[in-house]
């Protein structure tokens, strides 16, 4: 076996990306002016499908420090890659200064206002005006983006000085501000899904919202971490390192957090349908009846019993290979799942359309995502070399 | 009435885990058959060592919990649209959003009865003699003693097992007879 040294292949990587990335957002662009109402959802749904795995993961990482895992290390510079992504967000989220008045009808000069009638449903709207707002929406996006890049930069940068010094006090640094900064992710994240995809329908409230759009994103920051976990093969690569348990281990995560989505989307639903109230029943109403019936009859089966049952066996987690398919399919599953969440809100009844921005969108802000990842992980270790329980997460097996 | 046939067993204690679980690997692969161990907490690599298949609790689990689905479905759609159908707001008599709950609570109930009842029943407990307790060291094996056991024909010399064992690091090697069920 060779040694582990810094990283060098990411740029036959990282231009690529970034090169499809930029192709896409040029195309977005484009689309923008043929179809500015089509391209701002398509938009919307490509931003928070990666920005939420790029959150879940700075999420995960704190948990992970918080409970103080050693099994993960060898994962987690992977993680911490994938969080340290979350400033490329933050200049993407400009683009919503274009695109705002065709995606929320409580923002001023909003085409989609004109559809707001009735006095009872003014006064409501009124009424929401003191928190749906655009100066305290991009106020609030700055608090958002502050809080994630702080606290994935300091995790980050303990964690690669770790690198070249070792020793005990920066781990201990990493598990104490961890716990501290919990709470502030979940609200953010929870905000975050307030004003970025609850919004769309103003008179609508959940408030679980937050935790759906958190456990979809969870999940997919799972699928990604195994996937890239499988594909980490080569020189100065962590792959060769993960064994068998640590994939049995994710494999387990993605199949607690299928469970999870499921759990908290029926929670948010049974609510909704067992109380039946006027301002809540029809972002339901919609989604369960005419045309999109059919598409949330299938999401109940294709994301969560079909993986449910799938993800039981211990055989398939316990096999990498088939293990980065089922999480491939999971990722394609939660994009379909914003696509539930976000397209209604355009498209109405007339159910599930397609417009090719979706696929521009998604390619182009995921592109530059990764390729910033790659950018930020250039010339770095691909894993923790120095951590004083590295060798413990080495050596893991199941307890 | 048939005078039952005794079975022995020859008892090994270990001073540490590790020594228990490279002793049984080593045992296992001179051929021994039939083994067991026994230690106060959850051993490392000890079901590994005694080459156990893998366990048929997760099967029983999973028949627990569809049999807790469909008793909860079954009954719920029978109680409410044919025994005593109540219209509740208007909703309709089969309204499965309203049996989740249920569905779920009975599912988890009865595959934790699965993995409790049919654990139990793999493991032959309660179980409240067995020959080994005949031995009076073997108490240490709730307390801080890593313990092997070795099927061995009753009557026969035990001397080679035992020196076997004894090279292997037992600090503690007793025969024990008696019925088991």
């Amino acid at each position: 076996m060779t040694a582990m040294e810094r990283y060098t292949g990411t740029p036959k990587l990282m231009v690529p990306a970034f090169g499809l990335g930029v192709v896409g957002l040029v195309l977005t662009a484009v689309g923008f002016f043929m179809n500015p109402e089509a391209t701002a959802f398509s938009y919307l749904l490509g931003f928070t499908y990666w920005v939420g795995i790029s959150v879940a993961a700075l999420i995960m990482l704190a948990i992970f420090h918080t409970a103080k895992a050693k099994w993960l290390i060898v994962l987690r510079r992977a993680m911490e890659t994938m969080a340290i992504t979350v400033p490329v967000f933050a200049v993407l989220i400009l683009a919503f200064i274009p695109l705002m008045k065709y995606l929320y009808p409580w923002i001023d000069g909003s085409p989609l206002a004109a559809h707001i009638h009735g006095i009872e449903v003014e006064h409501l709207h009124h009424k929401k005006e003191h928190y749906l707002n655009g100066g305290f929406f991009a106020v609030r996006q700055a608090i958002y983006f502050a809080v994630w890049i702080f606290v994935s930069h300091r995790l980050y940068s303990w964690s690669t000085k770790q690198d070249e010094a070792g020793g005990l006090d920066l781990t201990v640094k990493q598990r104490r501000f961890s716990p501290g900064a919990l709470p502030f992710l979940a609200l953010t994240i929870t905000f975050a899904a307030f004003d970025w995809l609850m919004s769309l329908t103003p008179l609508w409230q959940s408030t679980i919202f937050g935790v759906y759009y958190f456990a979809g994103s969870f999940l997919a920051a799972f699928c990604l971490l195994t996937i890239i976990t499988v594909q980490a093969q080569g020189k100065d690569l962590y792959g060769s390192l993960v064994k068998v348990p640590h994939f049995h281990n994710l494999g387990k995560l993605i199949f607690a957090f299928t469970a999870f989505w499921a759990y908290i989307g029926f929670s948010q639903f049974l609510l909704v349908w067992i109380a039946n109230i006027p301002e809540e029943a029809p972002w339901y109403g919609l989604r369960m009846y005419g045309s999109w019936r059919s598409m949330s009859i299938a999401i109940f089966f294709l994301h969560f019993v079909l993986p449910f049952f799938t993800l039981l066996s211990r055989k398939l987690k316990e096999k990498p290979r088939l293990l980065a398919v089922a999480a491939v399919y999971m990722l394609l599953m939660h994009a379909v799942d914003l696509y539930w969440l976000i397209w209604p809100a355009f498209s109405g009844e007339a159910g599930p359309t397609f417009h090719w921005t979706l696929i521009t969108a998604f390619v182009g802000v995921g592109g530059v995502a990764v390729g910033f990842a790659l950018f930020r992980a250039r010339n770095k270790y691909t894993f923790p070399v120095k951590d004083p329980y590295i060798a413990e997460s080495l050596r893991y097996v199941q307890p | 009435m048939e005078a039952k046939v005794l079975d022995s067993w020859v008892m090994a204690e270990f001073a540490t885990p590790e020594a228990l679980v490279s002793a049984t690997q080593q045992m296992r692969e001179k051929g021994f058959q039939g083994m067991d161990t026994y230690s106060p907490y959850p051993l490392h690599g000890g079901s590994e060592a005694l080459g156990l298949p893998p366990s048929r609790v997760p099967f029983i689990a999973l028949g627990g919990g569809l049999t807790g689905m469909v008793t909860a479905l079954t009954m719920q759609t029978w109680m409410n649209t044919v025994d005593y159908p109540l219209n509740v707001g208007g909703r309709p008599l089969l309204s499965l959003p309203a049996w989740v709950p249920i569905t779920f609570e009975l599912s988890v109930l009865f595959a934790a009865f699965g993995i409790f009842f049919g654990l139990l029943g793999l493991s032959k407990l309660p179980q409240p003699y067995h020959p080994a307790f005949e031995s009076e060291e073997f108490r240490s094996a709730s307390t801080h003693g890593f313990w092997l056991s070795i099927p061995h024909p009753t009557g026969t010399d035990a001397a080679d097992v035992k020196n076997q064992l004894t090279a292997l690091g037992a600090t503690h090697v007793t025969v024990v007879s008696g019925e088991n069920e």
